[in-house]
């Protein structure tokens, strides 16, 4: 690559793939992180969100593809020279050394003036919250404390890019959220680029600018969280993002905006700008808090006969499992204000702006 | 429970078994110091008086405390070796996977599996053929060789307990291959290098059978002490015993400061 202009993107992958023996992990990932974006990766466990964060972390070289930080080819770059660090589940801290010499590690390294490499632990524990503990050997430290430590290790030698493996997995679900915000709000300051491993789905879509979804090695969708959340690309994605329901049909009809679908239980209509050509198998995704029980007396499209089966608590709202005539199940949220008889009839509406579309279905 | 034992004739026989095991332990070291310290010539009551004329003897005769001496040169010198060999072995055993590796390692653990004995013979059939046996070097390589594998256990043993996340974790952050053995892996498996060679030196300090065979004119200390001990019964030997006695407690509570909270793994502190 040409050094005069720097390059736009923090991090570049260009169909990355790591096979151990005759299994692909890493499935020809091709992805670009711009500079300071926070990225979340989620996916299934053993999709290889974990060996693609070694492989840019160096710790495993990629049996092909081609990797660049700040526009220059790190392929060849053995793991200690490369300017990513790496936040590891277990936090991996220094069982020997308390939380300054912890701290400390990367850059007592390189031999700095010691007066350096104080101050700049000193400015790196304050940002973190960590001054007052550091003296403490690391068995003293609780999980929250050990996650700020393997945090400060981290950010402290300025890297370009930190890559996290669910870093706040074995925390509580108190302490995780507050984490969360202190996370995002230190990645803001730093204007650094994260790319952010988790199973939260919860935490993916409040903390990252983009949402990447992986299966079976490769890349499903990246994303905007509410763009990932409101378009599904995939069934795969359909199925893990949100409470989604996915009906099977054939488009019947396209035209003036819209799809009409043909459905195992009947017509559907669904808004798009672009829709697949009429025959063409699709799923209709309409997510579970965009069912609502249909006004009575009154004629209208997406309506949906059902019989409620159901009812699981969750919080402020509750939900509904019903069953369509022809024996499909549907999830429906519905607030604790607005409550569904169990083993009644009822109709269910929704509407075709509300509705997206995805290819696939034979 | 001190009340409800008091009443518990099992007990009370347990407390008295464990006494007598106690006293077959203990006693006879107990009579070699006493001894050492009284003019009875043979080891019996009545005691004749103390006497401080068997130390005397010792010091000024030189037999013993040169083999001492000896002792002294060889086991820290063997164990230090040995310990440092069996650091790099256990690093590497730990770390990487690769052809032979488990004929390799029960390579370095047969010395310890054959009989001293008949390593001894052979020790000396080759040492002589390179015309090293006889001296202390001789007792020197044999004991690597015997104390490799028991030091190699140990620090093996304190090594697996290291996640190998923490090496990562130190190469992430910059360090090359060595500074990260220096910086990570050695301070990690210290308790175990230092119980591995508390334990190497204790194993070359009471070896006999093989430094009989290839030790010569350079006696080390059990091979001076069998020597005094066919020629007559001599209370010196009870000065050096005491001595000796000495030096091993030194080494037996090292052994048991480091070495047990190690195997038994240490309380941690909770905050
Ligand atoms: N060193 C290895 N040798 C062989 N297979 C491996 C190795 N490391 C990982 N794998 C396999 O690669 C796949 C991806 O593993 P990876 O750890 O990346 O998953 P993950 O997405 O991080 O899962 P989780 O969410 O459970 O952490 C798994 O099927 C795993 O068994
Ligand atoms: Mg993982």
């Amino acid at each position: 690559m040409t050094s005069a202009a720097p390059s736009p993107h923090d991090l570049e992958l260009l169909s990355i793939t790591k096979n151990f023996d005759s299994f692909t992990a890493v499935d020809s990932i091709n992805l670009k992180v711009g500079r300071g974006e926070f990225v979340a990766i989620m996916g299934p466990s053993g999709c290889g969100k974990t060996t693609l964060l070694r492989i840019l972390a160096g710790l495993e070289t990629a049996s092909s593809g081609q990797l660049y930080i700040r526009g220059k080819d790190v392929s060849d770059v053995p793991v200690n020279l490369r300017s990513t660090r790496l936040v590891w589940q277990n936090y991996a801290l220094f069982p020997h050394l308390d939380v300054a010499g912890n701290i400390a590690f990367g850059l007592t390294l390189k031999a700095h003036d010691k007066a350096i490499v104080a101050g700049k632990v000193k400015a790196m524990a304050d940002l973190v919250g960590l001054s007052d503990l550091m003296g403490r050997k690391i068995s003293q430290l609780s999980g929250g404390q050990k996650q700020r430590v393997a945090l400060a290790r981290a950010l402290v030698t300025e890297p370009d890019i930190l890559l996290l493996d669910e870093p706040l997995s074995a925390l509580d679900a108190h302490l995780r959220i507050r984490m969360q915000g202190e996370l995002r709000r230190i990645q803001k300051q730093l204007g650094m680029a994260f790319i952010y491993v988790t199973h939260n789905q919860v935490e993916a879509f409040s903390m990252a600018d983009r949402v990447v979804v992986m299966n079976k090695g490769h890349i499903e969708q990246i994303d905007a969280p509410e763009d990932m959340y409101a378009r599904p690309k995939t069934e795969f994605v359909a199925r893990f993002v949100g409470t989604n329901n996915l009906f099977p049909g054939r488009i019947q009809e396209i035209g003036h905006g819209k799809a009409i679908v043909h459905c195992a239980h009947g017509q559907v209509q669904v808004s798009t700008d672009d829709p697949p050509p009429v025959g063409t198998g699709v799923f209709v995704v309409v997510q579970a808090d965009k069912l609502k029980p249909a006004p009575t007396g009154v004629a209208g499209e997406n309506r949906l006969e059902a019989t409620v089966r159901g009812r699981e608590y969750a919080g402020s709202h509750n939900i509904y499992l019903l069953d369509l005539v022809d024996g499909t199940e549907v999830k429906m949220t519905l607030p604790q204000v607005l409550p569904l008889e169990i083993n009644q009839p009822t109709t269910i509406w929704f509407s075709p702006a509300h509705a997206a579309l995805i290819r696939g279905a034979a | 429970m001190a009340t409800v034992s008091k009443g518990n004739p099992w007990i009370f026989f347990g407390r008295l078994w464990l006494g007598i095991a106690y006293a077959f332990m203990f006693l006879p070291l107990a009579v070699l110091v006493l001894f050492s310290f009284q003019k009875n010539r043979f080891p019996g009551f009545p005691l004749q008086g103390f006497t401080l004329q068997w130390y005397d003897k010792l010091f000024s005769d030189g037999t013993l405390l040169n083999a001492l001496g000896n002792t002294m040169i060889v086991s820290p010198a063997a164990a230090t070796v040995a310990t440092a060999i069996a650091f790099f072995a256990a690093y590497a055993f730990n770390r990487f996977t690769f052809r032979g590796k488990t004929t390799f390692l029960a390579l370095v653990t047969l010395p310890i599996l054959i009989p001293p004995l008949i390593l001894g013979v052979g020790f000396l059939g080759l040492l002589a053929r390179i015309h090293l046996s006889g001296t202390l070097f001789a007792v020197f390589l044999t004991h690597v060789v015997l104390i490799t594998a028991p030091a190699l256990a140990i620090i093996q043993l304190r090594l697996a307990q290291m996640p190998a996340s923490l090496e990562e974790a130190a190469w992430d952050l910059g360090a090359t291959e060595w500074q990260t053995v220096v910086k990570v892996v050695l301070p990690f498996a210290m308790p175990g290098i230092f119980g591995a060679w508390l334990l190497a030196f204790t194993f070359s300090f009471d070896e006999f059978i093989i430094a009989w065979f290839v030790s010569g004119f350079q006696p080390t200390l059990p091979v001076a002490i069998y020597s005094v001990l066919v020629a007559a019964i001599d209370p010196s030997l009870n000065a050096i015993g005491t001595i000796v006695f000495g030096i091993s407690c030194l080494v037996l509570i090292g052994l048991e400061l480091v070495l047990l909270p190690l195997l038994i793994g240490k309380p941690e502190k909770q905050s």
